[in-house]
C-alpha cells in the first residue's frame, strides 16, 4: 500500500473520471479496455446497484430507478430545482434543512449519498487499475460552486470512504494540467462548459505559479440545457402531431433525453441529424434537425457564457486582448457554435489541444501531487467566486469578504447583544453579490453560545470568518471582554449537519464496500436477526419435538447464520438464512400444530 | 525619499533562533511563524513603509512568502501545523490584497501613520461633492434610459477622477515623508489624505454602480 497516493477525481454532471500523479506526470485511470470516462449514472436494480455505462444502458427500461445528473442537486433546495423537475424522470422530494432527496424504489437518498455511490465506484476502479488501496482524494467542483455545494461534495467523499484532501475548482485544475510543462509568463482564460455547469477563470501563469485573478460562472448552465432545448422542440412537435394531451411516460422521457444528447453530439460534425421516436401503438415520430436550427436554439445559452467571460475579464482588470491563451474544457466545448463565439469574443485562436474530457482530472492529479509532496515547485493561488457577508438590520448584507479574494482569507467582525444577560447571538451568513439578504444565498445560521451574561451591548464577540483553501467557510468566535471562546452552532441552509454526515459515513462503513447495494445487506441482517429470534422463541415453546440430529442441525444452521451475519456477503447471509429456516421447519410445523389445536380447543370451548 | 523601515529589534526564529528578515518565514529553516499574524502588512511582506511601491515588487515578495506559507505544502503535517499555515496564509493574502491596490494601501498607511479613520472623519475635498452629485444624476439618467454609450462615458470619467485622486494621494505621501518632523504640516497632510481617500471610496462606489448596472442587464 502506498500511503502517498491521492486520487484526483473529476466528479462530473455527465461523466466522471480519475487520474493519478506519476513521476512522469499525471495519468488518467483507465479500465482494461482503455476506457476512462464513467457516465455519472446510477441504476438501482432488484439485486444490484450499477454505476457507469452499464447503468446508462438500462436508463430507458428502468427510468424511475436510473439516476443521473446528481451534481445538479448538490447543495440545492426543492425551490432551486423547479425547472429541472419536469425533465428528470426520477422522483425528487424535499429533504431536511431545505435540501432535496431522490426517491428510488421507496427509499430516499441524499445527493451526497448518490454521489458517494459514484465516488465509491471510481475508487474501486482506480484501485483495480493501480493495484493500490486508495483512501485519499482531490475532488474537483465548478469554480462557481457555493459553500453548500462544496460541502456537499466533500461530504459525498467522506461517505464514500475517502478523505477529501482538497476541493479544487475545475478551471483551475485544467489550467494546472495545461501549464504544467510551460514556463513562459502568460495570461490564460479557461472556458469550461460541462454537462451541467459553466465556469470561466482568468489566470496569470508564470514559472510554476498559477494565480487565479477572477472567476465567473453559472452552476446551472451546461450541455444539459442544450439537450433540453432539443427535448422541448421534439415534445412540442410530437404533441402538435399526435395531440396536445399526449403525456410522456418516464421511459419515453429517458429515451428523448438520450436522443437529444445524441443529436447534439452528431450536429457537432454533421450538418443535420434525424431523430425517430417510437411512441407505441404504431405512432412513430420522425424529424430531421439541422445544425442551423440547433444553433438558433443554443445561441441564447452560449451568449450567456460570453457575458460571463466579459465579467471575469473586467473583474481581473483586463480586456479580451490581454489574454494570451484560451483553454477550452468540458465536453460541450465541442459544439462548433461555442467555439465560434468564444473565438470571436477573445479575438484569437482557441487552444483545443487538450482532451476537454480529461484535462480536469489530470489537473486534480497534479493538485494531489502537490498535496502529497511529489510536486513542490508549483504554487497555486485560487480565489473565492462569491462575496461572503452577514445579514444586518433591515435585511441588508454587510460584505466581509469580496469575491475573487485569494483563499485562504479571513475577516473578523464584532457582535454584541441587544438585551441584558443575553447569552447567545444568531448570525445569518450569506454568499452572493446582491445588496439584500433575500437575494443572496443563505449559507447557514450560526448561533454563538456561551456569551457571559452582561448588560445589553456590553459583550464584544469577535467572530472570525475563515475561508479555507477549499473555499469552505470555518467560523470561530471569542468574547473579547472575558476572553472566552464562544461556541458556534451551525445550521446549514442547504446541506447536512456534521452529525448527519457522520451517521452516513457510519452507514457506509456498515454497508459492504464491494457490494454497492448496501441497503440490501442491512435488510438481510435485520431479517436474519428476526429469524434467529424466532428460532430461539420456538425452541423454548416447542423444542421438545426435535430429535437429537434435528436439534444439532438447527444449532449448526443458526450458528452458521450468526457467523455469516458478521460478514458483508449478502448471498452467503441469504443462503444461511434459507438453511436456518429449513432446519427450523419441524419447530415451525409443531408450533402451527400447537396454535391450530389451541384454536380448535378454544372453539370447542366456545361451542360449549 | 527616506526609507521608513521598522527599526524594531530583529526578530528571531523560535525554531532555530536565527534572525529573521520578515516576521513570517525564517530565512534559514523556513519555519513559518505565528507572529506573522500580528505584524503590520509592510513588515510582513518585507517592504518599506511608504505609498510609492512597485506593484511587481509587492507581487514578487508575496509569491516568495506564499511558497512557504500556503497550506498546500503542509497537507501532510499535523492538524496544528496545518491550522497555523491556514491562518498565516489568510493574513498574507489579506496583506497582499491590501498593499497591492493603491487606494487600500494608502488607507492602510494612513492608519499606521495615526490618521483618522473613515468613520471619524467623513469630509471630502472642496467642490468634490458638487461634481459627484452631478455625475450621480447623469448616471441615474443613463441607467433609467439604458443608455449604454452614456454609461460607458461616465465610467471613463469616473476612472479618470479615480486615477487623479490616487496621483494626488501619492504626492501627499511624498510631502509627508519630507516634513515628518513638523507636526502641524503632518497633521494637515494626514487630514487631506483622509479627504482624498474618502473621495476615492465615493468614486469607487459610483463606478461599481455603473458596472453592476451593466451586468444587471445580462
Amino acid at each position: 500500500m502506498n500511503d502517498s497516493l491521492i486520487l484526483g477525481i473529476d466528479l462530473g454532471t455527465t461523466n466522471s473520471l480519475a487520474a493519478v500523479m506519476r513521476p512522469g506526470g499525471p495519468e488518467i485511470v483507465r479500465d482494461a479496455d482503455g476506457a476512462a470516462l464513467i457516465p455519472s449514472v446510477i441504476a438501482f436494480g432488484d439485486r444490484k446497484v450499477t454505476v457507469g455505462a452499464e447503468a446508462r444502458a438500462h436508463a430507458v427500461e428502468n427510468p424511475t430507478a436510473t439516476v443521473y445528473s446528481v451534481k445538479r442537486l448538490m447543495g440545492k433546495s426543492i425551490a432551486d430545482l423547479t425547472s429541472d423537475m419536469d425533465v428528470l424522470p426520477y422522483d425528487v422530494v424535499p429533504g431536511r434543512h431545505d435540501t432535496v432527496c431522490v426517491k428510488v424504489n421507496g427509499r430516499e437518498m441524499t445527493p451526497q449519498e448518490l454521489s458517494a455511490i459514484i465516488l465509491r465506484d471510481i475508487k474501486a476502479r482506480a484501485e483495480t487499475a493501480t493495484g493500490q488501496e486508495i483512501s485519499r482524494a482531490v475532488i474537483t467542483v465548478p469554480a462557481y460552486f457555493d459553500d453548500a455545494q462544496r460541502q456537499a461534495t466533500r461530504d459525498a467523499g467522506r461517505i464514500a470512504g475517502l478523505e477529501v484532501c482538497r476541493i479544487v475548482n475545475e478551471p483551475t485544475a485544467a489550467a494546472l494540467a495545461y501549464g504544467l510543462d510551460r514556463s513562459e509568463n502568460a495570461c490564460i482564460a479557461v472556458y469550461d462548459l460541462g454537462g451541467g455547469t459553466f465556469d470561466v477563470s482568468i489566470l496569470r501563469v508564470s514559472g510554476g505559479v498559477f494565480e487565479v485573478l477572477s472567476t465567473q460562472g453559472d452552476t446551472r448552465l451546461g450541455g444539459d440545457d442544450l439537450d433540453r432545448e432539443l427535448i422541448n422542440l421534439l415534445t412540442g412537435e410530437i404533441r402538435d402531431e399526435f395531440g396536445q394531451g399526449l403525456t410522456f411516460p418516464p421511459a419515453t422521457r429517458q429515451a428523448l433525453r438520450i436522443f437529444a444528447e445524441a443529436t447534439k453530439v452528431r450536429l457537432s460534425t454533421e450538418s443535420d441529424a434525424t431523430v425517430e421516436v417510437d411512441l407505441g401503438g404504431g405512432r412513430v415520430f420522425r424529424r430531421t434537425i439541422t445544425r442551423d436550427e440547433f444553433e438558433s436554439l443554443a445561441t441564447g445559452w452560449i451568449d450567456h457564457t460570453i457575458e460571463h467571460c466579459d465579467r471575469a475579464l473586467r473583474d481581473a482588470g483586463l480586456g479580451p486582448g490581454d489574454v494570451d491563451q484560451v483553454v477550452m474544457v468540458g465536453g460541450s466545448t465541442r459544439v462548433p457554435l461555442v467555439r465560434r463565439k468564444t473565438e470571436e469574443f477573445f479575438g484569437r485562436e482557441l487552444y483545443t489541444a487538450v482532451n476537454p474530457d480529461e484535462v480536469v482530472a489530470l489537473g486534480a492529479a497534479v493538485q494531489a501531487g502537490i498535496l502529497s509532496g511529489i510536486k513542490r515547485d508549483i504554487l497555486l493561488l485560487d480565489v473565492t467566486p462569491l462575496s461572503l457577508g452577514i445579514e444586518t438590520l433591515g435585511g441588508a448584507v454587510g460584505k466581509l469578504i469580496m469575491r475573487n479574494s485569494t483563499v485562504p482569507c479571513q475577516a473578523t467582525e464584532t457582535f454584541s447583544t441587544y438585551v441584558d444577560s443575553q447569552t447567545s447571538v444568531d448570525i445569518n451568513v450569506l454568499q452572493g453579490e446582491r445588496e439584500l439578504a433575500k437575494d443572496c444565498r443563505l449559507l447557514g445560521k450560526f448561533q454563538l453560545d456561551g456569551i457571559p451574561p452582561m448588560p445589553a451591548g456590553a459583550p464584544r464577540v469577535q467572530v472570525t470568518f475563515l475561508l479555507d483553501a477549499n473555499g469552505i467557510l470555518n467560523v470561530s468566535a471569542r468574547e473579547l471582554r472575558s476572553g472566552k471562546t464562544a461556541s458556534v452552532q451551525i445550521t446549514p441552509a442547504h446541506g447536512l449537519t456534521r452529525d448527519e454526515v457522520d451517521s452516513m459515513v457510519q452507514d457506509s462503513y456498515a454497508h459492504a464496500v464491494e457490494d454497492l447495494n448496501a441497503h440490501r445487506l442491512i435488510d438481510l441482517r435485520n431479517e436474519a436477526e428476526r429469524i434467529l429470534g424466532a428460532i430461539e422463541k420456538s425452541l423454548q415453546v416447542t423444542g421438545r419435538v426435535l430429535g437429537d440430529p434435528q436439534r444439532r442441525a438447527l444449532d449448526a444452521a443458526a450458528g452458521d447464520l450468526r457467523a455469516k451475519m458478521g460478514r458483508d456477503d449478502c448471498d452467503a447471509i441469504y443462503e444461511a438464512m434459507s438453511a436456518a429456516n429449513e432446519a427450523a421447519m419441524p419447530l415451525t410445523e409443531a408450533q402451527m400444530d400447537d396454535v391450530l389445536s389451541k384454536t380448535i380447543k378454544g372453539r370447542k370451548m366456545d361451542d360449549v | 525619499m527616506t526609507e521608513t523601515h521598522d527599526q524594531a529589534a530583529p526578530v528571531k526564529c523560535r525554531h532555530c533562533d536565527k534572525p529573521m528578515s520578515t516576521p513570517m518565514v525564517c530565512d534559514y529553516c523556513h519555519t513559518v511563524s505565528l507572529d506573522a499574524t500580528v505584524a503590520d502588512y509592510f513588515t510582513l511582506l518585507d517592504l518599506p513603509r511608504r505609498f510609492d511601491l512597485d506593484g511587481e515588487e509587492i507581487h514578487r515578495k508575496f509569491l516568495a512568502l506564499s511558497r512557504h506559507a500556503h497550506p498546500d505544502f503542509h497537507a501532510g503535517d499535523t492538524p496544528e501545523v496545518q491550522q497555523l499555515h491556514l491562518r498565516v496564509s489568510a493574513v498574507l493574502n489579506d496583506a497582499y490584497r491590501t498593499l497591492s491596490d493603491p487606494a487600500s494601501r494608502a488607507a492602510y498607511l494612513l492608519m499606521l501613520f495615526g490618521g483618522k479613520g473613515s468613520v471619524e472623519d467623513k469630509s471630502v475635498p472642496d467642490g468634490f461633492l458638487g461634481t459627484m452629485m452631478m455625475m450621480q444624476e447623469e448616471l441615474a439618467d443613463a441607467l433609467d434610459t439604458d443608455d449604454r454609450a452614456e454609461i460607458a462615458r461616465i465610467t471613463e470619467v469616473l476612472q479618470t477622477q479615480h486615477d487623479g485622486l490616487i496621483r494626488r494621494i501619492g504626492t501627499l505621501f511624498e510631502q509627508y515623508q519630507e516634513s515628518i518632523s513638523c507636526k502641524a504640516v503632518v497633521d494637515d497632510l494626514l487630514g487631506e489624505l483622509r479627504q482624498q481617500l474618502n473621495a476615492v471610496s465615493y468614486v469607487k462606489k459610483l463606478l461599481s454602480q455603473a458596472t453592476s448596472a451593466e451586468h444587471a442587464h445580462e
